[in-house]
């Protein structure tokens, strides 16, 4: 059982908040969904947390050991994988090769194509040929063969269609349901919270909203508002 | 007609040389993202690590060695410096700082080494290798040349079929990529770093006793090197190697006809001129049209 819990964090960018006092945390077998308007801070958050921008306050603990000082690839070692937005493939390497610069000792690729069956007829293409879908396919489990303890999604769906943001969804929820932590950050709300077990919702940097999906799911108003403005009294005291 | 070609076999030595060195500014470029304009100079540092050992009595061969990791060490000092304070700087921002840190290196290495002063460079490999249509090859030119084939194809079968390789290869395409997945890139970037310093220290080793062994003029031998390079376009190693040897081949050439042997050293430019302007031919049709 792992558990990344994240306290009162704050990044800045150029000198100005984007994330202020956010908490957030993820467990084992559940999937920690993040939503919010463009802007809001989601992706900062992410990058915060994966170390590609350094945080200017709080603290990032998986299983109770402190990670926020800590370089990306140190971060990674620890357990940390963060798919990044804009579906970052090794354009120049194949599938298969993609899968081999992940590869931790304890994983095999084999685990990779169980997951996403569509890479094997796919594993000696060039990355930079495959579909959308596929490199989305192809960084998930790139990340799944790093031996991850906590996953970070960052917008999956962005410019894919329908069926296959519905194929990710199972996928990633099959990944919680085998034991990761994951955190998914989303614009497909409903499809989401569909999947997900704890939302949080953020505007302006901040959390707005931290509770069960489903309640959030069955309050399409609640979360109109959220989004907008105007509930900030919705997070938990 | 044998005047032409013992002037185009003189130049073998130089164009092994340049070959090396552009396939090492190939290799930094494709794996690290940098436009290394202190290849020479680093090359040159240990060069002349070894000629201070040398003139200081001691034995050639471990002074060689000796030369050859102050060589190794100056590209892991540049490297560290560019990948802890630069990794996330633009293409052009980097090669900047590597103009700035050649500027450094000429500055300090002129001060430390009595500038014009002459020293007392060993010759490693005198003699000949061979003869070739009655001219003699000598063994410091099929030494450069053997050893920027030697590079090339190491390089090619490094990247193309080690794990190490691999991971150089997504570090190249995607910096942040790589390190989000565990590749320790800061480790691999100084990997890239050494072995180029090495590999030109002894380079320079060779070719320094045909040159007037000052720091600055080793050091700007990067010139003829990054037109090398931008034959290869900065990605295809073996035709950087062609174009190293080519270019030390017509700068041979170019010394046997007195007219235009004293303008041999503008030759890099004029090819580094002639490869942009046949680059950039598609463009102009474009804005043309």
């Amino acid at each position: 059982m792992s558990r990344l819990v994240v306290s009162n964090m704050s990044i800045n960018r150029a000198e100005l908040p984007v994330v202020t006092a956010v908490d957030l945390v993820a467990e084992s077998g559940a999937i920690s969904v993040v939503l919010g308007a463009n802007g809001a801070g989601k992706t900062t958050l992410l990058e915060g947390l994966s170390g590609i921008i350094p945080v200017a306050g709080g603290t990032i603990a998986i299983d109770g050991r402190e990670l926020q000082k800590a370089r990306p690839g140190a971060r990674s070692r620890e357990g940390l994988a963060h798919v990044e937005q804009g579906r970052t493939v090794f354009r120049q390497l194949t599938t298969e090769e993609n899968l081999r610069v992940s590869l931790h000792p304890g994983a095999d690729i084999a685990e990779a194509y169980a997951l996403f069956p569509e890479l094997v007829q796919r594993r000696a293409v060039k990355a930079s040929l495959l579909s959308g879908g596929e490199q989305q396919m192809l960084v998930i489990a790139r990340a799944l063969l790093t031996r991850p303890k906590v996953l970070l999604i960052d917008e999956m769906s962005a410019g894919l269609a329908p069926v296959i943001v519905t194929r990710l969804m199972t996928a990633v929820r099959k990944l919680a349901d085998g034991g990761l932590a994951v955190v998914l950050v989303e614009q497909f709300a409903a499809l989401a919270l569909s999947i997900g077990n704890r939302a949080y919702v953020m505007r302006r940097g901040r959390a707005v909203y931290d509770g069960d999906c489903a309640k959030l799911r069955q309050s399409p108003d609640e979360l109109h508002r959220l989004y907008l403005g105007g509930a900030e009294s919705a997070v938990p005291a | 007609m044998n005047a032409l070609l013992t002037s185009a076999v003189a130049g073998l030595t130089a164009g092994g040389t340049y070959a090396l060195l552009g396939v090492c500014a190939v290799f930094t470029y494709r794996l690290v993202a940098v436009v290394n304009f202190t290849g020479a100079a680093i090359g040159t540092a240990g060069t002349f690590v070894l000629i201070a050992l040398f003139e200081a009595g001691f034995p050639i061969w471990p002074s060689v060695l000796a030369g050859i990791a102050a060589g190794t060490l100056t590209g892991v000092a540049i490297g560290y410096i560019m990948t802890r304070w630069f990794g996330e700087a633009s293409a052009s921002t980097k090669a900047a700082v590597t103009v700035a840190l050649l500027v450094g290196l000429i500055a300090v290495g002129l001060r430390l080494t009595g500038g014009q002063h002459p020293h007392n460079m060993p010759d490693l490999f005198p003699g000949s290798a061979f003869r070739l249509a009655g001219v003699e090859v000598t063994i410091a030119s099929v030494l450069t040349i053997g050893l920027a084939v030697l590079f090339t194809i190491l390089s090619d079968l490094f990247l193309n079929r080690t794990k190490i390789g691999l991971n150089l290869r997504a570090l190249a395409d995607r910096p942040m990529a790589a390190e989000l997945l565990g590749v320790r890139v800061q480790l691999l970037s100084l990997l890239v770093w050494g072995m180029t310093g090495a590999f030109t220290t002894f380079a320079l080793m060779i070719i320094a006793p045909q040159r007037s062994p000052n720091f600055m003029t080793l050091s700007l031998l990067v010139v003829p090197a990054l037109a090398a390079a931008l034959i290869g376009v900065f990605r295809s190693f073996w035709w950087t190697l062609a174009g190293g040897i080519a270019l030390g081949i017509v700068e041979g050439l170019a010394s046997s006809i007195d007219s235009v042997s004293q303008y041999r050293s503008a030759i890099p430019f004029l090819v580094v001129l002639a490869v942009l302007l046949w680059s950039q031919r598609e463009a102009r049709w474009d804005e043309a049209r």
